[in-house]
């Protein structure tokens, strides 16, 4: 058996090619290879080296296209016992090569060529071919006459077409040869044996069988050298002869010799033309060669010889011959056929050959399967012959079948893999990997398969070959594996790596397996964010790069949400967060591990890991970038097991994906109790040159600044520059929850501090008020107790934010030329700012505690004296005056005794103090009313500045904040200008006004009342602030709000009438008035009521004064009258102008000393809908009835 | 008598082989160390049925060279190997089925009739809830139920 072998191969003269003396392999094959590209020598073109001798036998030789065709066979091959059956498994001739220069003797070159030649004793021609000469030996004269043919060195060119020259000599001088031979054979009585005749006893019949039978196989020889002779008509007529002779005889072999003799003279009759007809002919020829084969098959010699190789080689040929896919199953028929018959060849060699052609033929016909399956037999057959060599083969046969068992190296799938689409399902293409993980399924013949890779590997003694076959058995057959040949496999592993050098790399992964897990986001402190270079606020359009993924404005773009991009800065290190897992039961050291860069402008650090038996663990890759442009991380550079191998991410994603499918055994992280797998994209990673870079720390301490709720203070933070570029632009924003809770960010102080070089620091003062709790908030405070909540409080975000978008380039100055630079060539956007988020910590504990408001009223009635404030002296303007004299004379006296506080309204608001510190607070009003701004505040600083209310922890006090003042101002104080005045009495509304806009106008004037109400407390030395009790005190105002606000239409006074007592009493009711408007008994007192109109309009009023005892009786009427008038007491009628005083005098005579009480009150007739309105009355005829404060009179006794 | 069937995905993944012979029905999971000595034959079904798709995928892709028919969903002979003559049917779905038999006379119609069966065996096993499409069926009941149509094949006919 012959490997190659074709219906043509009887064609072909076989020329051994041998090397002389010295020659390198390398330059051996080097020749070898010239000489092969002649294997076809046309007869047109050795006709000149040709000279007919005598008559050729070869009559119908075609001169114009026959050819003669060589088959070289390099180092030369032993004498086959065949060779008289086949005349082309003679070697015909003999090639030497020789390489002058390494062998200087030609003599001796002469000698060695021709003792090598004396083994091939069927040669008829003998050439050694010495190359590049030197000159001493082109001129040596003694190898002249010998087989010896220098080739004068030349390019390569010359030496080809020289050495073509000599390959059609020794095709003119074979021809010759040939001839020479046939006329011999055909006159001569050559015996043609094979080692199918018995040798060993010639009984007198066989002899004279194998006489009878001489003619025939003679003929058929004949034809056989017409054939490489190249004329295939002489051939097939010698041919048909023996036909006829070897039936007659009955001698098989040689008959079915002959057929397919015919055929291939046949063939080389059409020239390599097929057509149907011809193929159906050499189907039906070589089906009888086969049969006749078979038939030649003889019991007797079976142990010895058989025509069996024979017979697979026809059948071999034949399948050659049709091997096309459209007679794919002929084919696999006769394959099959082969392959059936081969299991009892006895030659092992033999067996090998067939299994090899047919592994190729199944290849050819596109059946890999199957190639595969008898490529695997060709490799036993290797393993079984116990050496290196056959080891080496049967790794190298074993590596081809990996493609179709889907588990071959990763080296030799290469980098640009065309061939990873593959048809499998109807057309359709899938891509590699896929059907990979599909086919990957048939584990019980994968395993199989790089089992014997790595045996045969071991055996050859390739150590890489060995540890690429048990990584790849191990990373994908590891569920399938017992822990025993695990370990087995491990060791497999080291043993190889102890036998490679230090630093192989391996294409194939073993373990771990390594899979992306997160990138971790810039910390807040190192945001990038990309310019907007059209907007001064370049920050503003830009998508922020973190910490928020998802982002409402971001959601218009829709590759936005599933690529993630990332900025590197060259300089500034990066993490990168990888999983590992090891689900094998051996622990596996990774010596180191490190992020593999093929962009190559990343640093990337090693990290050296451990991995106990079936564990997980997430690691830190870390590296720095160089340069800048985009960053490629395919995967991870591995050195484990003492080879560096590339892990990449995108194969056991694909790997887990098949897993999730069922398509994989097992996904290696969950076997090891990893988490479930998130899908890690690889974002787009571009490295951008380096940027500034802020480093923020609060003065005393980066902790969370603990507030009362209402708490005001200072926040000291420093930004220093760490970056190497400096920041020439800033800009402080706010974002986050609580942004009124900073009052003011001393931006002005790092605008100044621009541009900030690297390593400057600037310290910025901000201002924050805590801002208040809400109920649960204080809720969960109170169940959870104060530590807890303000750690909850920390991590709610509830906190504000300050964000600091900074640059280097500015705008208008700094590297201006840069920017100028880039911008027009490239249009490329400047280079990215940075945000800075100083995450505010504020911790709001809670402070004073508002329990409720009540809105409470008093009523102490005033006293009748001459002193109480009268219309006249306020009009003249020395309000002030007499306000400011009265409180210098008593500071503590805060009511007006001769005015009384008749309907003061005191909003009292509980407060408690759940802290464990003291409170002190106090009440103040801001009142920036231009007109009577001094006349309040300086009341507001006497009645409540100074004093402060004490609370201590766990109790409760009560705050009065007097809301009479604000009666006043806040109605119509603009048109009434200074007409009111503190007593209440004010100017009235405008009747015009409808009553929706009075109660709009009574809201906003409510609002501004209370805005003007200022609770601050004090706590220790540095904690003050203010308590937000506005929502508390609109509630408490807002059932009795016209009352508070609103003055009743009409005012009544009383005081003690000076112009009518006289001229001679005038010292007296002076002095009475001033120590104290004392009224004495059984004296005729003059009185006057005044009545004022608060509205805009003239009210006609029925006015009546009463007068009342202690007890409360009527002491005016009836029969026991104390007191005695003068004038008239009821039912004055009047009409009061607006927004004026009627005076109506009257005098009293008191019969007892005692107390009094004065009271006036009026009818008022037709009144109109604002006084309605405020009478709170709705039929239109019902008087509306007013009613004045109590006025106290004291009588004293008679002196 | 049949020695092996099999079921194939329509990427050309197993999903169910399994061996009627005598004492090698676990192959799938395999000591490394000791292929040989456990599964020898098995390993010799999984070869000629991963051989076998050669041809099916051949037919699948060139349905009108190999002449067959539309619908028609029996490849009939794959192809004769050593003493083993294997079978082909072919779903819609491009799932295959494998028959491997040492009988060197089978008749079409025996063939059709078993792959008939098969098929609805196939189709309940498949839409069981509780399997994932893609997986290796695993259901004991199928397996059940595979052998009795084994064990009936060639009888129905009188074969």
């Amino acid at each position: 058996m012959e490997p190659d072998a074709s219906i043509e191969t009887s064609s072909m003269i076989r020329v051994a090619v041998i090397p002389i003396s010295d020659v390198t392999p390398l330059l051996f094959r080097d020749y070898a290879a010239m000489l092969i590209r002649h294997h076809t020598v046309s007869l047109s073109s050795i006709s000149s080296f040709y000279t007919e001798h005598q008559k050729s036998p070869f009559a119908h030789q075609p001169w114009e296209s026959g050819s003669l065709r060589f088959k070289f066979i390099l180092g030369g091959s032993p004498p086959s016992p065949w060779e008289d059956f086949q005349s082309n498994r003679k070697i015909l001739a003999v090639i030497g090569i020789c390489h002058c220069p390494s062998a200087p003797d030609l003599r001796s070159v002469a000698d060695q060529f021709t003792a090598a030649s004396k083994t091939y004793s069927s040669s008829l021609v003998q050439r050694c071919f010495a190359f590049c000469p030197v000159d001493s030996q082109l001129e040596d004269e003694s190898v002249k006459g010998s087989n010896l043919i220098l080739f004068p060195p030349a390019d390569r060119q010359t030496q080809e077409f020289h050495l073509q020259t000599m390959v059609q000599d020794i095709a003119a001088s074979l021809l010759m040869e040939f001839e020479k031979w046939v006329l011999q054979a055909e006159s001569g009585g050559t015996v043609f044996k094979t080692p199918l005749d018995s040798q060993a006893s010639l009984s007198s019949e066989e002899v004279i069988k194998a006489k009878k039978r001489r003619l025939g196989r003679a003929q058929k020889t004949i034809g056989d050298y017409c054939l490489l002779a190249g004329s295939p008509v002489d051939a097939n007529a010698h041919y048909s002869t023996s036909l006829e002779l070897t039936r007659l005889t009955a001698d098989f072999f040689w008959y079915a010799g002959a057929m397919e003799g015919s055929v291939c003279a046949l063939l080389m009759d059409r020239m390599g033309h097929k057509d149907p007809v011809l193929e159906d002919e050499v189907k039906y020829r070589y089906n009888s060669v086969i049969l006749h084969y078979r038939k030649s098959f003889i019991q007797d010699n079976a142990q010895r010889v058989s025509p069996l190789s024979f017979e697979l080689e026809a059948t071999l040929k034949l399948a050659r011959f049709l091997c096309r896919r459209e007679l794919a199953s002929d084919v696999v028929e006769l394959l099959t056929a082969t392959a059936d018959g081969a299991t009892s060849l006895i030659d092992a060699s033999d067996k090998l050959v067939v299994y090899v052609e047919i592994a190729r033929l199944f290849g050819e016909l596109g059946y890999h399967r199957k190639a595969a399956f008898f490529s695997r037999q060709v490799a036993q057959l290797y393993l079984q012959q116990d050496n290196k060599f056959a080891a080496i083969s049967a790794m190298q046969v074993l590596a081809m079948t990996t493609k179709a068992y889907r588990v071959q190296s990763r080296a030799s799938i290469g980098p640009s893999n065309d061939a990873g689409q593959t048809h499998a399902d109807g057309g359709k293409v899938h891509h590699h990997s896929i059907v990979s993980l599909f086919e990957s399924q048939w584990s019980t013949l994968q395993m199989v398969v790089l089992r014997e890779i790595l045996l045969s590997a071991v055996r050859a003694g390739d150590p890489l070959a060995a540890w690429s076959a048990a990584a790849r058995l191990l990373r994908s057959y590891y569920p399938l594996i017992t822990p025993a040949g695990q370990n087995g496999l491990f060791g497999a592993l080291v043993n190889s790596a102890e036998r490679l050098p230090l630093g192989t790399r391996c294409s194939d992964p073993a373990l771990p397996f390594v899979r992306l897990h997160s990138f971790p986001l810039h910390s807040s402190q190192m945001d990038i964010v990309k310019r907007n270079p059209a907007r001064e606020d370049w920050w503003a359009g830009a998508a922020p790069s973190g910490p928020f993924i998802y982002t409402p404005f971001s959601k218009g773009e829709p590759n936005n949400s599933n690529k993630q991009e990332l900025t590197w800065v060259v300089g500034e290190p990066v993490q990168v967060l990888v999983e590992l897992a090891n689900p094998c039961g051996f622990e596996v050291m990774v010596e180191s591990i490190y992020l593999s860069v093929h962009s190559g402008n990343l640093d990337a650090f090693p990290v050296s890991v451990s991995l106990p038996p079936n564990s997980s663990k997430v690691i830190t890759l870390s590296g720095i970038p160089t340069n800048e442009g985009l960053v490629s991380i395919p995967g991870c550079i591995v050195h484990c097991f003492g080879v560096i191998t590339e892990h990449f991410f995108k194969e056991v994603d694909g790997l887990i994906i098949g897993a999730t499918q069922g398509l994989v055994l097992s996904d290696p992280f969950r076997s090891c109790g990893a988490a479930k797998f998130k899908n890690v994209l690889l974002p787009s990673i571009t490295v951008v040159p380096s940027l500034p870079l802020l480093v923020s720390h609060i003065a005393g301490g980066d902790g969370s600044v603990m507030l009362y709720e209402g708490e005001i203070r200072d926040v000291w933070i420093s930004l220093a520059n760490a970056g190497t570029v400096p920041v020439e632009q800033a800009h402080i924003s706010l974002s986050g929850k609580n942004q009124d809770s900073v009052v003011t960010v001393a931006s002005e102080t790092l605008r100044s501090a621009l541009p900030l070089k690297p390593g400057a620091e600037v310290t910025i003062r901000v201002t924050l008020k805590a801002w208040q709790l809400s109920k649960t908030d204080s809720d969960a405070a109170a169940s959870k107790g104060m530590p807890g909540s303000s750690v909850r409080q920390a991590k709610d975000g509830s906190s504000p934010l300050l964000l600091i978008h900074y640059a280097e380039c500015a705008d208008v100055k700094g590297n201006k030329n840069l920017c100028l630079a880039r911008e027009p060539e490239t249009v490329s956007a400047p280079p990215p700012g940075r945000r800075l988020v100083i995450p505010l910590n504020i911790c709001v504990l809670q402070g004073l505690s508002f329990v409720k408001a009540r809105l409470l009223s008093m009523e102490i009635p005033a006293r009748i004296g001459e002193a109480c404030s009268t219309q006249a002296q306020l009009e003249r303007g020395n309000t002030e005056q007499v306000n400011g004299s009265e409180r210098h004379a008593d500071r503590l006296v805060k009511i007006d005794p001769n005015r009384g506080s008749w309907g003061l309204r005191l909003l009292e608001l509980e407060l408690y103090n759940p802290t464990d510190v003291v409170f002190e607070t106090s009440v103040s009003v801001d009142m920036e009313n231009t007109s009577n701004q001094e006349n309040l505040s300086d009341n507001i600083s006497a009645e409540h500045g100074e004093p402060k209310t004490r609370i201590d922890r766990d109790y409760t006090a009560r705050v009065l904040i007097p809301l009479e003042n604000f009666k006043l101002p806040v109605l119509d104080g603009s048109i009434l200008g200074n007409s009111f005045q503190n007593n209440g009495t004010s100017g009235s509304r405008n009747n015009s006004f409808s009553e929706k806009n009075i109660k709009a106008e009574l809201n906003a004037s409510i609002k501004n009342l209370i805005s003007k109400i200022k609770v601050r407390w004090q706590s220790g030395r540095n904690s003050s602030g203010e308590l937000d009790i506005k929502d508390a005190i609109q509630a408490a105002l807002q059932a009795s709000v016209m009352d508070v606000l609103l003055p009743d239409p009409l005012t009544f006074g009383f005081r003690l009438a000076k112009a009518s007592s006289g001229d001679i009493n005038v010292d007296r009711e002076v002095k009475s008035c001033v120590s104290g408007d004392s009224i004495i008994a059984h004296e005729m007192t003059a009185m006057e009521v005044l009545v004022r109109n608060n509205t805009k309009e003239a009210i006609r009023i029925n006015l009546s004064i009463a007068c009342k005892d202690v007890a409360g009786e009527n002491c005016m009427e009836g029969d026991k009258a104390t007191v005695l008038w003068e004038g008239v007491l009821s039912g004055i009628s009047m009409e009061v102008p607006p927004l004026e005083e009627v005076k109506h005098a009257f005098s009293l005579y008191f019969l007892i000393p005692g107390e009094y009480t004065m009271l006036a009150a009026a009818m008022i007739y037709d009144a109109n809908e604002v006084l309605r309105a405020r009478a709170r009355s709705d039929a239109l005829d019902e008087p509306i009835f007013c009613r004045g404060p109590p006025y106290h009179v004291r009588v004293s006794g008679t002196r | 008598m049949i020695v092996c069937v099999a079921v194939v995905g329509h990427q050309n993944n197993p999903l169910y082989i399994q061996s009627f012979t005598k004492g090698d029905d676990s192959l799938l999971r395999i000591s490394i160390l000791n292929v040989e000595g456990c599964s020898y034959h098995s390993l010799k079904r999984h070869h000629i049925v991963h051989c076998s798709l050669d041809v099916v995928d051949e037919r699948v892709n060139n349905p009108k060279k190999s002449g067959l028919i539309i619908n028609e969903t029996f490849l009939g002979l794959l192809n004769p190997t050593e003493n083993y003559k294997v079978y082909g049917y072919l779903t819609n779905t491009k799932v295959k089925f494998i028959l491997v038999t040492t009988d060197l006379e089978v008749r079409d119609v025996d063939a059709r009739v078993f792959f008939g069966r098969f098929h609805t065996a196939y189709v309940d096993a498949v839409s069981n809830p509780f399997h994932i499409p893609g997986k290796k069926i695993t259901s004991r009941k199928f397996a059940e139920r595979v052998s009795t149509i084994v064990k009936s094949f060639g009888l129905s006919s009188g074969g």
